[in-house]
């Protein structure tokens, strides 16, 4: 399970960011907006040649102490991140990237909602 | 343990690191003047040689620093070199104590040292010594340069002769192996054999570049970690000669030779251009032993890893950490740049101080913008700033904080300029820029700056309002409330010492404005152009009627301006449409436009705005005081204490309907009062003119009231002009007579009006409506069969007398009739009061202040019915009006000198009054004068209308409440119909009997019985045709006064000569007569009928043109 979950515009401002201990969100917007560094590199060093069959999961974006940061960029250049707790052996890269692909799914969920505005903030119930 | 060097980069391994510092109690001022200048000494071309050496400086270098100094010589203390000051001799024994002091300290190391004195003179300074140099002052030490060099010089002498040594020692066995300075306590049993050998000049050759030196020896030590390190900056060295630290890059090739040479060596392996260099075989051997760029990172990795396996080699992991993330910028591999840097964070070093902390995380950030992470950078920086102020430390450097959050900024994308956040919605990190902005307002209040932190506040509460909660808003606008109590914000620019330049934070969220609308000036109040009779100013612009391209020019130059005026020295209103965004009251005060253009005093308001309200208008007030074109620009509040001055041009989403308006010179202001109520009734807005004032007034119809207008001047200029017209709104009454009327001579001689004088103006308003009455109330009376055309039939003054009981039910049945007192009729009018005076008036302008009159008519009388009797004479007839009393008083009604008829309420009467026939022909037919009535139907109405008026003014009819004894008019204009105006017309043939000589009209003609009696029937044409020849036959008869006529009087009457008379053609303007005679037999009352022959041509004209009077004949007895 992750331990916090953003969804980033492409002009690098949070959508949707969400943790699960609530008590210290700063934290993590701190670390999801740092790791907006590599992500951006990692776009970069891909290249533009790569485009259509560009691998969307941009992998561990960095490793912290307590947790590592994963990455997820759509085609539109929204980008997912990811905060799991490194001591959670049980999240390998598969888990990791069907959680992205679910993550993916309910994005375009909400991209369809008529009534939402892109570029809004996106409203969780939960 | 030693302190990790963070500006260590790879080319400092080819250094010689030369300590400098003072000795004794030497100003800073002075020590770093001559730091200064002896730093400026980096690089030095020795003699014999044709290579460089670099020299590197530090005044603070701490001798633990020096233990790894075997493994890499850069970090070894080589030489030292004292500053101190001295002024007397007696001293200096003390000072050279200290400089041995000094020597001892990084004694293990040293080379050489060299002592500077400054300020003795004397017998000392005379004694040449090698090791001290004396200058007489700091200004006066033109050889300090000089002195340094052979100190270099010196250096390498000792270095170049321990190299020697070596080369020639051909067992190396003899040589004293190196020790990692941890060793030295646990032996790691590591290969320390191979290991050290040949460290320690190693790196000294490595930094004359002999870099296929450094690969054999490489094959001889194999995987030796320091050495990898040291072959990476030999490769670095050798790759990038413009140097990885970046900013010393300049500073280490200032040789002329170096350039080319640095372009060849960007092609590894090339040979030299410079064909006749013996050295080329030395130059392919260096390109083939260097590491390529990817090796180095490599070698830098190995390396880093070898050095992670020991805990005590933290300093150097760090450095080498911090050396590869700079050659990796350069090679702008960032990725693995920040994997280094990431390992860089890891490695924990002894417990650092707080500033060590605060060193290595603004290093750390520093090296992060170097390879483009600026969130991390930013990041990194905010963490020194915050170690600046740890609980741990005794005096937080706020200052320093300050200036480092202030250098984050860029990284949050956050710019301290309010105007970038004004395109479009805020898109930015809202949380951590928030938190970043609420550090720098408790930074700079906790600096004493109370006015920098009130424009971070400012700046926080109006870029991130949409971001805040409502817990926070309020607590945000809370501190700044505090804040601003001891420092108001203001709409200067802040200027940082350090240079940085805070913009003003204008308010233009609280509240936020959405529309911003000129208000033109009451319509009282509004100018006007006098419309000039040439009207240059239309056919100047274009002599095309439309062009669409001028006109759309043209359309785009006045989107901003506004077709109204304000008036100099009156006050103009702008509406701002605001909301208040905040969950609390929003108080603002001092809100005022600003302006530009024309010298304007604005009125500042205060206003209140209710919690998260909706819309709400305020209007902002001015006075113009100069004239010309005024462009209201914007704004100015104060809220929380701050002040704003908020520019429209920068408010986004605002709507505007332009802000450019013209003010015209000064106008006088007239103020209108009147003698009667006001009335809350206003006319409908369908009247166009918009009305300050209404005044309401009812009447009776018929009635006459003065109007008192008291006219003030209550402007600041003469009232030199006026006009008053009125207009009377459509109605569907009709008028009869002037409604208003009044003289305006008397109240212009009054004029010029100064200010606060006061004039009169009457007015007389008549409501005369019309007094006719619908159809069904000509019901009431028609039982009388009254014909129009007839004999005089009976008493011509006949009165039907009604009951009241009897007609009350009538008008119960049929309720809404005319007749009812509910039934009122309004009329409205419009008084324009067109003024002008002072400078206004000069330039052509004018007021119009309009009194919007509202008169509420009552019905008086009404006439059900009206015709008409034929009188005696045919000249006169008798007309007859049923008058109904529609008021709830007793009334009377007469005509002319007639006597007056009492009506009670209700009550109808019928009034004969008796009136000449009208010769209408007579007066000018103005209609007929006025060719563009086309209509005839139109014509004739105007006719009758004339008519009306002239009937009206010959009866004269009045009433008069008795109880008020006023008398009224009254007016039968409405109800004259065609057939009674026909009758009431003097026939175009005028037919005159003469009775022996004497006109017959209504007395009776006497005559003797027996006497031939002459009849001559006369005939003047009046009408435009020629009329005749008619027949006419005389019958007489005799009226019994009871119905009967008795025809046969052949025995009494004869007629002498034909009883039958003809007249020729008459033609217009013409006369004709006949004569006939008659003889009465006996005596009595006889008639005459004279009758026309029904042949042709009389069918054609109207009957009542041969109305011939009756003839009434008194035969008498004949005279004895």
């Amino acid at each position: 399970m992750a331990v916090c979950v953003a969804v980033i515009a492409k002009e690098n401002y949070p959508l949707y960011i969400r943790s699960i201990p609530t008590e210290n969100e700063l934290k993590f917007h701190y670390m999801v907006h740092t790791s907006l560094d590599v992500v951006d590199e990692k776009i970069s060093a891909m290249g533009k040649a790569l485009v259509d069959q560009r691998e969307l999961y941009l992998g561990l974006l960095y490793p912290t102490e307590d947790y590592k940061v994963y990455g997820y960029v759509t085609n539109s250049k929204v980008k997912f991140v990811m905060v799991v707790d490194s001591s959670n052996t049980a999240l390998r890269d598969n888990e990791i990237r069907s959680m992205f692909r679910k993550l993916h799914n309910s994005y375009t969920d909400v991209m369809c909602n008529p009534f939402y505005n892109p570029g809004d903030r996106i409203q969780s119930r939960r | 343990m030693s302190v990790p060097d963070y500006m260590q980069c790879a080319e400092d391994h080819q250094t010689l690191l030369v300590v400098v510092q003072p000795v004794g109690i030497v100003s800073e001022e002075n020590f770093f003047r001559i730091y200064k200048r002896i730093s400026s000494v980096s690089q030095i071309s020795v003699r014999d040689s044709q290579r460089a050496l670099y020299i590197r400086y530090r005044h603070h270098y701490p001798p633990e620093n020096s233990e790894w100094g075997d493994f890499q010589t850069h970090r070894k203390v080589v030489g030292l070199i004292t500053i101190t000051d001295c002024f007397s001799a007696k001293d200096w024994p003390q000072i050279f104590e200290k400089f041995h002091v000094q020597k001892e300290i990084y004694g293990s190391t040293l080379y050489d040292s060299r002592l500077f004195v400054f300020g003795l003179q004397g017998e000392i300074a005379e004694q040449p010594r090698t090791d001290v140099a004396f200058y007489p002052s700091y200004e006066d030490c033109a050889t300090v340069e000089k002195r340094i060099e052979d100190f270099v010089e010196s250096l390498f002498i000792v270095l170049e002769s321990k190299r020697l040594d070596r080369a020639t020692d051909k067992s190396g066995d003899k040589i004293p192996l190196l020790c990692v300075p941890f060793e030295k306590k646990d032996f790691v049993g590591l290969d320390t054999d191979r290991r050290s050998k040949w460290e320690g000049s190693l790196q000294w050759w490595r930094g004359k570049g002999a870099v296929h030196w450094v690969s054999d020896f490489l094959k001889l030590s194999g995987t030796d970690f320091a050495a990898l390190e040291g072959l990476c900056s030999a490769s670095v060295i050798y790759h990038y000669p413009g140097g990885t630290g970046g900013k010393a890059g300049a500073r280490r090739f200032p040789g002329s030779a170096l350039p080319a040479e640095a372009a060849n060596r960007h092609r590894p392996g090339a040979l030299t251009t410079n064909g006749i260099n013996a050295d080329t075989s030395t130059e392919i051997g260096r390109a083939k032993n260097c590491l390529s760029p990817e090796d180095i990172i490599e070698k830098y990795k190995e390396a880093i890893s070898y050095y992670s396996k020991y805990k005590n080699a933290g300093v150097i992991e760090l450095e080498a950490c911090v050396k590869a993330v700079r050659v990796l910028a350069i090679q702008k591999r960032s990725m693995e740049a920040s994997e280094f840097l990431q390992n860089a964070v890891y490695i924990n070093l002894r417990q650092l101080s707080e500033e060590e902390k605060i060193q290595r995380y603004s290093i750390l950030s520093e090296l992060y913008e170097l390879i483009g992470f600026h969130r991390k950078s930013a990041f990194f920086k905010r963490v020194a700033a915050m170690q600046c102020v740890a609980p741990s430390i005794s005096e937080p450097g706020w200052r320093a904080c300050y200036k480092l959050l202030l250098e984050t900024l860029p990284g949050y994308s956050l710019s301290l300029d309010p105007q970038d956040f004004n395109k479009g919605t805020h898109r930015g990190w809202a949380a951590v820029q928030m938190r970043l902005l609420h550090e720098l307002v408790y930074a700079s209040r906790r600096m004493g700056n109370p006015a920098l932190s009130v424009r971070h506040l400012s700046f926080l509460l109006q870029t991130m309002l949409d971001f805040l909660s409502d817990q926070e808003k309020k607590d945000v606008t809370q501190s700044l409330e505090n804040y601003t109590s001891k420092c108001p914000g203001t709409m200067e620019l802040l200027t940082l010492p350090d240079g940085l330049t805070l913009p003003p934070v204008p308010f233009t969220k609280l509240p936020i404005v959405r529309r911003v609308k000129l208000l033109d000036l009451p319509a009282s109040l509004r100018p006007q152009k006098m419309k000039s009779s040439l009207g240059p100013s239309v056919s100047a612009k274009s002599p095309f009627i439309y062009s669409p391209i001028i006109a759309h020019s043209r359309g785009e130059e006045r989107s901003k301006k506004i077709d109204f005026q304000w008036v100099q020295g009156d006050v103009c209103e702008v509406q701002l449409m605001v909301y208040n965004p905040m969950p609390f009251e929003l108080r603002v005060e001092n809100m005022g436009l600003l302006t530009s253009g024309v010298e304007f005093e604005s009125l500042p308001a205060a206003l209140s705005l209710p919690a998260e309200s909706g819309l709400y208008p305020v209007t902002l007030v001015g006075v113009p005081q100069t004239t010309g074109t005024i462009t209201v620009s914007g704004y100015h509040t104060t809220v929380f204490g701050v002040f704003s001055d908020c520019l429209l041009d920068s408010l986004p989403g605002i709507k505007t309907s332009g802000s450019t308006v013209e003010v015209i010179p000064a106008l006088p202001r007239l103020q209108i009062s009147t003698s009667l109520p006001r009335s809350a009734h206003s006319l409908q807005p369908s009247s166009g003119d918009e009305i300050s004032t209404n005044v309401s007034v009812q009447l009776y119809n018929g009635e006459t009231q003065q109007l008192v207008v008291r006219l003030e001047n209550i402007g600041m200029e003469p009232l030199e002009k006026l006009e008053v017209t009125s207009k009377i709104l459509t109605t569907k009454e009709k008028l009869y007579g002037d409604f208003l009327s009044w003289k305006l001579e008397d109240t212009l001689a009054q004029f010029p009006l100064q200010p606060g004088k006061v004039a009169t103006f009457t007015i007389s308003i008549k409501v005369k409506l019309d007094f006719s009455c619908q159809e069904n109330l000509l019901q009431d009376l028609s039982d009388d069969g009254i014909s129009v055309s007839g004999f005089p039939l009976c008493s011509p003054f006949r009165q039907v007398v009604r009951p009241r009981v009897e007609s009350k039910p009538v008008n119960a049945a049929e309720g809404g009739r005319p007749g009812e007192p509910c039934h009122v009729k309004t009329l409205e009018a419009v008084l324009n009061f067109k003024y002008s005076g002072g400078p206004g008036h000069v330039e052509g302008y004018y007021r119009n202040l309009a009194l919007g009159l509202h008169v509420e008519v009552e019905p008086s009388v009404f006439f059900t019915r009206v015709s008409t009797l034929p009188a005696t004479s045919t000249r006169q007839c008798h007309l007859l009006l049923d008058v109904f009393n529609a008021t709830e008083h007793e009334l009377s009604v007469g005509a002319r000198s007639d006597e007056e008829l009492i009506l009670h309420a209700g009550e109808c009467q019928r009034m004969a009054i008796q009136v000449d026939k009208f010769n209408f022909e007579s007066f000018p037919e103005s209609p007929a004068d006025k060719g563009q009535f086309a209509n005839s139907k139109h014509l004739e109405e105007e006719r009758q209308e004339a008519r009306g008026l002239e009937i009206n003014s010959k009866l004269d009819i009045h009433w008069t409440i008795i109880s008020f004894s006023q008398t009224r008019g009254a007016s039968v204009e409405g109800l004259l119909n065609q057939l009674v105006l026909e009758h009431l017309q003097l026939a175009p043939l005028l037919w005159d009997v003469l009775v022996d000589g004497q006109p017959c009209d209504c007395q009776a003609a006497a005559c003797r019985v027996g006497d031939p009696v002459r009849l001559e029937v006369r005939l003047t044409n009046r009408s435009p045709r020629s009329v005749g020849p008619f027949a006419l036959s005389v019958v007489p008869f005799q009226d019994h006064q009871n119905g009967v006529h008795s025809y046969d009087l052949r025995h009494a009457v004869s007629f002498v000569g034909s009883g039958t008379f003809y007249l020729d053609k008459v033609q217009p303007s013409g006369q004709a007569a006949c004569l006939g005679a008659l003889l009465f037999l006996y005596t009595g009352d006889f008639f005459l009928h004279i009758r026309f022959h029904e042949d042709g041509p009389s069918k054609e004209l109207p009957p009542s043109w041969f109305c011939l009077p009756s003839v009434h004949v008194r035969a008498l007895e004949a005279q004895a």
